[in-house]
């Protein structure tokens, strides 16, 4: 197991400067001569050149990036050409607040889903169940930047009850609504996939023995549908937690959240490059050790994988 | 389980039809694909200004709430909202298709390379697939429209560059347990090159979860394209886009609900009826095969 973990983790590097390369050669493509932008429309031409050598960008194209490379090796992502801040401080600053997001959300759903996904396979066909699978389908269909355009407009400019949009220090009001768009599509996914799993558990013989032996029916669920529904349901969580960090820059762009989606749209409105490249490897390295935390907890549910 | 196209035609139909919100599905894009097409005959001109409009002795400014005239109301220019989401339904339409063909192509294409030949290929193309799987989505879509400079056929370069690996990875995992059945042993037998077993066994013993992958894929290529456009790195004024009619709209929410709330509504639906069918091709088709498919769709 531990073989395994290392292993994956050393798979992530060459997949970085895979990543990193693409990058690289995609954004010197871009239009537009760094020196003048981080001068500023008016600046002195000497000025942009003074910036332009400082910042070696009159150097040959491989030096460049070899040098790029070298830096990212050694941890240091330079300096921001817009904040002029050396970039680690940001990140530092604006990561955690992101995995707050995304936590939260991820919390949310997983607890709302499968409790909803457990009500629908209990009253298969009932009314409950059709409701909530539709309710299900239409969630994975909403566009998630116009969900959060109706979201706030309906609790923060009608009803009033919640700020449209902004940061709080802590689990304040602030973070409900953008937590809560996020977490809605996932929502849906995660009530189909445990109603689903609940629905093959059922008809297995020890949940008959259980009824039999007259156990209430909300034991027989707790105690034995559920931790045996319990694998799909949890991997399901590992790949929606992926797919929520990839939709995590909308949210917090239209909910002004200060995370490294934000961030990172920032960086590519204003041009700023090495803000753009630390962020978008910083979030490829977080997706890669979810995918690997899940594929361990899927391996301490289920016994039966063993990694070697 | 292994279907062609002319099996799926004739016999897969009827299973098809038997799912009845998949065929409603069928029933509203066939409406949205009406509309986008004969759209200069059926609203009115989507450009067309009224700055001022009288009503019972009254002159009234607009956004224009909906009325007899404008079902969805106008926008501050008292531009009818109806005809621009019409047309904003075309580019959707051929946003959703030309990415989804453009990504299926590349990817079907690789995939079955990576699943048929020589280990160093199938790791070459494999390894190409993990990195830009790594990348996110929506970040690295807009890094290229903002390179490419913004338009409709950027969009559809940018959003077809991030969705064929998922693709590629479907097709290989496809063709991999295809290459050991006995036909494809027989038909390298009696002498028939790699590239003729590729295309006439190999292909189309996958087609099931290709087909199953198209549909799949659509509603993504839709919202994302919707998405870029709301931010403003996607299709430009004057092209109608479902995402800039919202992202017109967002500073008249308190006044003008209805302006950005119906093309989002629009959307939903088209997305929604494309995901209904998609459901119900899975239902025809292997279901097995097409699950890894499930939880890839809708990130936007």
């Amino acid at each position: 197991m531990l073989g395994y973990s290392v292993r994956r983790l050393i798979q992530i590097v060459p997949i970085l400067i895979g990543l990193v390369t693409v990058l690289f050669a995609l954004l010197n493509i871009l239009p537009g001569d760094p020196a003048r932008m981080m001068a500023g429309p008016f600046a002195d031409p000497d000025v942009v050149k003074t910036i332009r050598e400082e910042m070696g960008f009159n150097r040959p194209l491989w030096v460049q990036y070899l040098d790029n490379l070298g830096n990212l090796a050694r941890g240091e992502f330079g300096r921001s050409y817009q904040s002029r801040r050396p970039i680690l401080r940001d990140l530092i600053e604006v990561f955690p607040k992101t995995i707050q997001l995304a936590v939260a959300a991820e919390v949310a759903s997983a607890l709302v889903g499968i409790w909803l996904g457990v009500i629908a396979a209990a009253r298969r066909n009932g009314w409950a169940d059709r409701l909530i699978m539709t309710i299900a389908a239409l969630n994975l269909s909403f566009p998630l930047f116009w969900l959060a355009l109706m979201l706030q407009i309906a609790f923060a400019v009608f009803l009033r009850l919640l700020p449209p949009s902004g940061y709080g220090i802590g689990f304040d009001r602030f973070i409900i609504l953008p937590a809560f768009t996020l977490a809605l599509p996932s929502l849906g996914l995660l009530a189909r996939i445990t109603r689903a799993a609940l629905l093959e558990v059922m008809a297995e013989d020890y949940i008959r023995t259980a009824r039999a032996k007259g156990l209430r029916n909300a034991l027989v669920m707790r105690r034995h549908m559920l931790p045996n529904a319990l694998i799909p349901i949890v991997s399901t969580i590992g790949t929606d937690f992926v797919r929520l960090l990839g939709g995590i820059p909308i949210i917090e762009v239209i909910f002004a959240w200060p995370g490294i989606g934000k961030y990172a749209y920032d960086a590519l409105v204003f041009r700023d490059l090495p803000a753009l490249q630390a962020s978008v490897v910083v979030l490829a390295v977080s997706v890669s050790l979810v995918n690997l935390a899940v594929d361990l907890l899927y391996a301490y549910i289920n016994p039966r994988i063993r990694y070697v | 389980m292994r279907t062609s196209i002319r099996e799926f035609a004739t016999s897969d139909w009827r299973r098809f039809r038997r799912s009845r919100l998949a065929v409603v599905g069928v029933g509203v894009i066939l409406l949205f694909a009406l509309l986008a097409a004969f759209a200069p005959y059926i609203v009115t001109d989507p450009t067309q200004i009224e700055m001022r409009r009288e009503q019972d002795g009254q002159t009234l400014r607009p956004p224009f709430p909906p009325n007899r005239l404008n079902l969805f109301g106008t926008d501050q220019l008292g531009r009818d909202i109806f005809a621009r989401v019409v047309y904003g339904l075309r580019t959707s339409l051929i946003v959703g298709i030309l990415v989804r063909g453009i990504s299926m192509v590349a990817g079907v294409l690789l995939g079955l390379i990576s699943g048929f030949f020589p280990r160093y290929v199938d790791d070459l193309i494999m390894r190409f697939t993990d990195i830009m799987l790594a990348f996110p989505v929506i970040l690295l879509a807009m890094t290229v429209t903002a390179v490419l400079g913004p338009g409709l056929v950027t969009v559809c370069v940018a959003l077809a560059l991030v969705a064929w690996p998922d693709v590629a990875r479907l097709v290989r995992g496809q063709a991999l347990s295809i290459r050991g059945q006995t036909y494809v042993e027989a038909a390298r037998c009696i002498g028939a090159g790699s590239w003729r077993i590729l295309l006439r066994h190999v292909l189309p013993n996958c087609m099931g979860p290709i087909i199953v992958a198209f549909s799949m894929g659509i509603p993504g290529a839709i919202m994302y394209e919707a998405g870029l456009s709301f931010f403003g790195f996607g299709i430009q004024p004057p092209t109608p886009s479902l995402g800039s009619i919202i992202s017109d709209g967002r500073g008249y929410i308190t006044v003008a609900p209805w302006y950005p709330g119906f093309p989002g509504l629009v959307l939903t639906i088209l997305v929604l009826s494309v995901n209904l069918v998609g459901d119900g091709l899975i239902d025809v088709m292997n279901p097995r095969a097409a699950l890894g498919m499930q939880n890839s769709r809708s990130a936007t």
